[in-house]
């Protein structure tokens, strides 16, 4: 098989978080798995320390005085010969241009959108302004990040769409291998922007109450991540209202220390993901998966991928069912044989089918098939 | 584009371009209602197919002066007019591509009406699926927008609504029809004006073989047998898989390649599929093969993904028999 030279642009300058996010990681692996070099074109928005985390990457900075999509077509324009393998971020306006101007100069490389969609979002793609079908045209290989998306996708674009989760990459997660579940806690975790629309998080926060009565042991609620205002507001006036289950809850703020958020992940036995939307699975799903986590999701685009369609997991369809989701809560709380199994399964299904590494193998065939058409044509 | 018309002709003018679309015969008794060539119906108005003409064409000019087919509509007319003509019987003509409520249609069939009542102009939906409730060669005359489908099964799928002697227009306001239509365009008269182009054509044998050879129809049984061909394929490198012989590298490439060119093909018919799942199955399936195949190059473990190879390809091949291969 080839090596090929890959450059990964996003539509909007990398910070540094992003860089052990998917945008970067499966671009990372990519390279680590078929790739010659990966370069990261971006303009600066500060220090990227995660950046010695990707070993063999390089980091292209782009000019400051110029805006980001203005000076990254410029780049493709001066180093077309240098991209064999181009990554796109998202199914964006931004990048119609310079997909355009890639495909003119190299009409022999292969551009990769990963769509980070989800079918609300699809839905509203604008498929009829020539610009942008002419862009999605010009990508070879498309990909999007949950199957109910991907069966929508098919219908409404007419056009080969394949299916990569958000996965992970085990090198990051070093602890992640020596998980135990006799180690675990009676924890129910959560990690996301807590209080924000998206995360959807009065909805985990009532339904541990309307759970909690049901609970043959005691179990702690753990919610990861930084509070809106608005949550903080509703969060004291619940524990107001609810003086015996506030002992049980904790809010820990933001946790940018990954070391110390898998500790977390180590100790939950639940993950519960509250949501109204997601861009296909959340890395923090995938995260406290491959501790073994047994997830606990609300129908959100990529809810039967991230249980294998219930069978490592529960869902809870409707986004605004409280009853429900807390019925799913407490039959999870209640039911240590089923956790005890699952950490296992989970596990399992995540090497599998989540393996960022084992996805790029798969990956590498498709761009070698388009590589092979492209040649042809 | 201005529109002349005077006693004993009617011209469009566009910039130094002047277009002839109607020249008055000369008939001794053209003026005469009852005079009117091969037609059995009268009227009483007193008013001559010339004066009608001459008025539709002022109502075209009203109804139409700044929709960019314009000079579409009236050439159309302009080849529409002598088949409308031609004989006293019925006209049927249909129209594709514009609204129901197209000024031009109104002009047109208000024309027609006028020639012989039970003349029709059915203005078809915007779809290339209205032409299915439409029989083979039931119409006199076919007016193709084809800048709305510019699809040569489409455009196939009406010329055989058309009876033998009938007439089809395309037309447009491109340069060039696209290079799948070209060979079909190259049989067809052209008249231009300014953007406006239409090509004309006869349906005669010749014609009618390439619309047979080139429908819908056509294109889907030969697209069936490569879909069966390349089923027919996978089936022996799925089987082969499963067995778990030592297969190259290559042979999981070649599926790989077999199942992505049998989900383009399924693609192009997709608008014709009884199952519109079959392409996300072959997506599935080839997602499947790939699995498989890094799971056997990574010496993973194997038997979840022999599962889902097992299961998809089960799901694929049962599909392609219940869509192409019904009654077995």
């Amino acid at each position: 098989m080839n090596k090929y030279k890959m450059c990964m642009i996003p539509a909007y300058p990398l910070e540094n978080v992003q860089l052990l996010k998917d945008r970067v990681i499966f671009p990372y692996v990519c390279f680590r798995t078929f790739g010659e070099s990966l370069w990261l074109v971006t303009k600066s928005t500060g220090d990227y320390p995660y950046l010695s985390y990707l070993e063999g990457a390089e980091l292209v900075t782009l000019p400051e005085e110029q805006p980001h999509m203005e000076a990254a077509v410029h780049y493709v324009t001066e180093h077309a010969d240098e991209i064999d393998l181009l990554f796109l971020f998202g199914a964006r306006g931004e990048y119609m241009e310079l997909a355009g101007v890639y495909k003119s100069l190299r009409p022999d490389g292969i551009i990769y959108l990963k769509l980070d969609a989800n079918i609300d979002w699809a839905n509203t793609f604008p498929l009829f302004h020539k610009p942008f079908a002419d862009f999605l045209h010009s990508c070879d290989i498309i990909s999007c990040e949950a199957r109910r998306l991907q069966s929508f996708l098919y219908k409404k674009w007419q056009r080969p769409v394949d299916y990569i989760p958000n996965g992970i990459y085990y090198p990051l997660y070093p602890e992640a291998a020596d998980v135990r579940f006799e180690e675990k806690e009676n924890m129910i975790l959560t990690v996301g922007r807590l209080g924000t629309v998206q995360k959807n998080t009065l909805l985990l926060l009532y339904a541990y109450a309307l759970a909690f009565p049901n609970l043959k042991e005691p179990w702690e609620l753990v919610l990861v991540g930084s509070v809106t205002p608005e949550f903080q507001t509703d969060y004291e006036d619940f524990c107001d209202r609810f003086p015996t289950l506030a002992p049980h809850i904790r809010l820990t703020g933001n946790i940018a220390d990954k070391q110390v958020l898998h500790q977390y992940y180590k100790k939950a036995k639940i993950f519960a993901l509250s949501s109204r939307f997601e861009g296909g699975s959340p890395n923090v799903f995938s995260e406290a998966a491959i501790f073994g986590c047994t997830v606990l999701t609300t129908g959100v685009d990529a809810a039967p991928d991230m249980t294998d369609n219930g069978r490592v997991g529960r869902v809870s369809s409707d986004i605004e069912d409280f009853e429900g989701f807390a019925r799913e809560l407490s039959a999870l709380c209640c039911d240590p044989a089923y956790l005890a199994r699952n950490f296992h399964k989970m596990r399992i299904y995540m090497k599998e089918f989540f393996d960022y590494e084992r996805l790029a193998g798969r990956l590498q065939v498709l761009v070698e098939l388009q590589a092979l058409k492209r040649r042809q044509s | 584009m201005n529109l002349t018309i005077t006693d004993t002709l009617i011209t469009l003018e566009e910039g130094d371009e002047t277009f002839v679309l109607f020249e008055k015969p000369d008939l001794p008794d053209y003026q005469n209602v009852t005079a009117r060539p091969y037609l059995a119906s009268y009227f009483t108005t007193g008013e001559s197919i010339w004066m009608r003409l001459q008025t539709s064409m002022e109502v075209l000019a009203d109804f139409c002066h700044e929709d960019p087919c314009y000079g579409c509509y009236a050439l159309l007319f302009r080849r529409l007019y002598p088949l409308l003509l031609s004989s006293s019987q019925a006209k049927n003509v249909i129209a594709y591509g514009q609204p129901a409520n197209c000024g031009a249609y109104k002009v047109f069939q208000n024309f027609m009406t006028f020639l012989q009542e039970g003349n029709a102009l059915t203005a078809l939906a915007q779809s290339s699926f209205s032409f299915q409730v439409l029989s083979e060669q039931s119409c006199h005359a076919f007016l193709y927008c084809l800048d709305t489908h510019p699809a040569l099964t489409a455009v196939c799928d009406a010329l055989r609504k058309i009876r033998p002697g009938g007439l089809f227009l395309l037309y447009t306001l491109q340069d060039a029809p696209p290079a799948q239509l070209i060979p079909l365009c190259e049989k067809g008269e052209r008249d231009c004006l300014g953007p406006c182009t239409v090509y004309a054509f006869t349906v005669d044998e010749a014609l009618s073989a390439f619309a047979c050879a080139n429908s819908s129809e056509n294109l889907i049984f030969s697209r069936a047998e490569e879909i069966l061909k390349r089923a027919g394929d996978l089936q022996n490198l799925v089987q082969a898989m499963l067995a778990g012989a030592s297969l190259s590298e290559e042979v999981y490439s070649i599926a790989a390649l077999i199942l992505q060119q049998t989900e383009e093909i399924l693609l192009s018919i997709y608008d014709y599929l009884e199952n519109d799942a079959l392409p996300v199955l072959t997506n599935a399936l080839k997602e499947a093969v790939l699995n498989y195949y890094v799971g056997v190059s990574g010496q993973y473990e194997i038997t979840t993904y022999r599962e889902k190879l097992t299961q998809s390809s089960e799901a694929f091949f049962s599909a392609v028999n219940a869509e192409f291969i019904k009654e077995s």
